[in-house]
């Protein structure tokens, strides 16, 4: 018997903590047997603080109960079918009441229990049965319409201490020794969740007189990363097929995994054959990775897993006897050191993007256009001007500032054209710019009104549109945005 | 000058768009219909699906075309709720102006299989309000039930001459002197990319005034991934560790995608034979190789490492004496 089960409480008075939440359910089912009906009750709070056991203990105190959980399945007609008679033929067991407790509601799936949701709320509207009802996520979206026809009672994480205190009770009961840091560090690391607590206090204890803190740093051995070089390791240095199978069951990513195995091929395999060979499965591993992501059938990932063990296990020719550093890939320190520069890209990628009416993938590919199109000082003026680029984001083309002189013979112009605009409302460069486009169309004024503040974007698209129309207008337009816009530029 | 030309000299209309005429044929017969089915443009990038669905948008749906059209981008787009709230909130309201209202979603095979059954949703929910144009490089990607309920249209690469044509205008326009075999070698860079013909126009236009040959060759190459060469030379060298590492660099840190990776080591791969720096049979194999690699980026889901596997089918003894 597993120690959570021989441990757990008998009656209400051996539940830790929570005591509000206790006798709120006492008096509950003293209702119910004097024969008030009660709302149904809702109990919510993380794994391991006691809503199962509340609700078993609870169960004791009537005739009979039935219990459906996250196993199985939840759909609507096999709620109304299996939970929904019980609850609606109350008189078939004469006074008895039949406790009906569902575990994990807030975990009804949506497709694979279709209307489960739905199923649960008939079951309370009409129900003349006791309901207590288990979630660990107040906010999930399931509890929504449950909550106001519910009591809820919401558990707390329990005391440190109170941990504390039942696991040196448990371990006086089993004979062993402990130390009081031990016991207090495997209370800590539970972080509230008793049932957690009391399965790993078994891990180290059981069949033991004593624990010390040795026996904690084989549980912390349990960590995902150390586990995944163990993997990297078998499967290069291993050819024993149930080894290596044993050592792929880590909890990680396909990817993540196949990316550490490329990484270290090379670091082990000597003969250039079997580095190709091995790589070859790699590639075939990434092949079936991709289908799964593209056609969603996760069902391929077993292909992959194979692949990329049993397939780069069996590459090498023998097994090698030396010592092989294995590492980690170092394209993740690339992708961290990189970072900034990537975010740059993609923030320009976006901003030409809604220009170019394209996505930032067929931007990027045009970078390489533009970093020769930027080494021209007029051209990346007019350039940057036209995506409204910042200084920083120029500095992804070119590793100078643009220097723009600040022309005598274009001054005029502009300033003509200026002075037949109302210069007063020409506050921001797209208004203006606008206005230039707008000024040269025959339909003036109403695109002057539509130049109101929240209409702005739509401007900014229209004005691509029409940009240019013949060359006459293009010059002005010209002119008078590199006047308004000279003050973007720092000199 | 002003802004860029790929915009600049972007078509307006349907009749300017060019190398496209028999799709363009039967899109203004919509036109003159004035009404159209679901459509779908498929076809290799810079050909002018999106140029075509904006101009077909503008002669569709008249003055007031930007109010009743709105362009997304599947793939920018956050997840396929994004899509389908903003195509929600578009659909929802009547076309004012407008016989019915047009939506564009750019790059659709860029969506997961999940979000196009999404999609197919929508498209079902406001055919009464809105036509949908959908445009992708692959419409094998698209699922079918998609593509059975769109017009398809097939963009083919833009034909040599109508590029060209383009050019000599884009010059005349901004008086610019090009020599004819400038011209050729843009075209022949281009590949039947209009787009990138522009840009590398433009690109060299701002490097010198004479265009030449020789500057869209300089052009060119500057715009190439750096490093290809030697990442190719490092490998057939047999140091494959650093080959790998520089790739990563190429990749990781400039962000140069998987196809062209690909593209440029076959190039570098080729040219290496025209000079007979690696033996014949070699390189044959190793064009296998390559090929084989274009093909599984396609299929797999991460190019860095198919590019990796392609790396240790050139650590042979190619190079010739």
């Amino acid at each position: 018997m597993l120690w959570t089960e021989k441990y757990s409480p008998k009656s209400f008075d051996d539940v830790l903590g929570n005591v509000k939440i206790k006798d709120a359910i006492l008096e509950w089912i003293d209702e119910w047997l004097k024969g008030n009906t009660q709302k149904c009750m809702l109990l919510i709070g993380p794994p391991g603080t006691g809503k199962t056991t509340l609700a078993h203990l609870a169960a004791n105190e009537f005739s009979e109960y039935i219990e459906l959980n996250a196993s199985d399945k939840r759909s609507y007609d096999i709620l109304t079918n299996t939970i929904g008679e019980a609850s609606a033929s109350k008189s078939l067991y004469g006074e008895g009441l039949k406790l009906i407790i569902l575990d994990e509601v807030d975990g009804i799936h949506g497709t694979e229990d279709r209307g489960g949701t739905r199923a649960i709320n008939k079951i309370i509207k009409e129900g003349h049965q006791p309901i207590i009802m288990m979630a660990n996520d107040p906010y999930s979206k399931r509890l929504k319409s449950l909550k106001p026809k519910c009591n809820t009672l919401v558990l707390r994480k329990v005391h440190t201490n109170s941990i504390v205190s039942l696991l040196k009770k448990i371990c006086i009961k089993e004979g062993v020794e402990f130390e009081e840091h031990v016991v207090r560090n495997l209370a800590k690391r539970s972080n509230g969740d008793l049932r957690s607590a009391i399965n790993d206090l078994e891990v180290i204890a059981r069949g033991k007189n004593k624990i010390t803190s040795e026996d904690l740093e084989f549980l912390s051995k349990k960590d995902d990363i150390v586990n995944i070089f163990d993997a990297v390791r078998t499967v290069l240095k291993s050819k024993n097929p149930r080894r290596i199978k044993d050592a792929m069951k880590v909890d990680a990513e396909p990817s993540f995994i196949l990316e550490l195995l490329a990484e270290n091929i090379p670091k082990e395999y000597e003969k250039i054959n079997e580095l190709q060979k091995a790589y070859e499965m790699i590639s075939l591993a990434d092949i079936y990775l991709g289908r799964a992501f593209n056609t969603r059938a996760y069902t391929y990932w077993k292909y992959t897993y194979e692949l990329m063990s049993l397939g780069v296990a069996l590459s090498k020719e023998e097994t090698y006897r030396k010592f092989s550093r294995f590492t980690n890939s170092s394209i993740f320190s690339m992708l961290s050191k990189s970072r900034g520069k990537r975010d740059l890209k993609d923030r320009v990628a976006e901003k030409m993007g809604e220009k170019l009416h394209s996505s930032k993938k067929v931007v990027k590919e045009q970078f390489p256009y533009m970093e020769i199109m930027f080494q021209n000082n007029e051209t990346a003026y007019d350039l940057a001007t036209y995506y409204g680029l910042t200084d920083d984001e120029v500095k992804l083309f070119r590793s100078r500032k643009i220097k723009v002189k600040k022309t005598k013979t274009k001054k005029p112009v502009s300033a003509d054209i200026k002075s037949t605009e109302d210069s007063s409302r020409l506050k921001s460069k797209t208004k203006k710019q606008t206005h230039s486009h707008a000024k040269v169309k025959s339909s003036l004024k109403e695109e002057k009104e539509s130049l109101k503040p929240d209409n702005k974007a739509k401007e900014r698209k229209k004005e691509k549109q029409d940009n240019k129309k013949s060359d006459t207008e293009k010059k002005s337009d010209n002119n008078d945005k590199d006047k308004s816009q000279t003050s973007l530029f720092s000199f | 000058m002003n802004g860029p030309w790929v915009e600049k000299y972007r078509p307006k209309t349907l009749d300017e768009v060019v190398g496209q005429d028999h799709t363009i044929s039967r899109l203004k017969r919509y036109v003159k219909e004035g009404n159209m089915p679901n459509l779908m443009f498929t076809g290799p990038a810079g050909v002018g699906k999106t140029t075509t669905a904006i101009a077909l948008a503008k002669e569709m749906l008249g003055e007031y075309w930007r109010q009743n059209f709105l362009e997304l981008n599947a793939s920018d787009a956050r997840g396929i709720d994004t899509v389908r709230n903003n195509i929600k909130s578009f659909c929802r309201l009547k076309a004012v102006g407008s016989p019915f209202r047009i939506i564009f979603l750019d790059e659709v095979d860029n969506m997961t299989k999940d979000a196009q059954h999404a999609l197919r949703r929508e498209m079902e929910m406001y055919t009464k309000t809105s036509s949908f144009i959908l445009s992708c490089n692959y419409s094998s990607k698209i699922i079918d039930p998609i593509q059975s309920r769109c017009a398809i249209f097939r963009f083919t690469p833009v034909k040599g001459h109508h590029i060209i044509r383009r050019l000599e205008y884009i010059a005349e326009a901004e008086n610019l002197n090009i020599t004819t075999s400038a011209i050729e070698s843009i075209v022949y860079f281009a590949e039947g990319d209009l787009r990138r013909a522009v840009n590398i126009f433009q690109a060299s236009a701002s490097m010198d005034e004479e265009i030449t040959e020789e500057s869209i060759h300089d052009v060119v190459s500057k715009a190439k991934p750096k490093d290809v060469r030697k990442i190719v030379n490092k490998a057939l060298d047999g140091d494959f560790l650093s080959a790998r590492e520089l790739l990563r660099e190429v990749m990781v840190v400039q962000g140069t995608s998987g196809e062209d990776m690909v593209t440029q080591i076959y190039q570098e791969v080729s040219r290496m034979a025209l000079e007979d720096t690696i033996r014949e049979d070699i390189y044959i194999k190793l064009v296998e190789s390559i090929g084989e690699t274009d093909y599984r980026i396609r299929e797999g889901s991460n190019p860095r490492i198919q590019l990796e596997a392609l790396l240790t089918k050139f650590l042979i003894n190619a190079k010739a004496d």
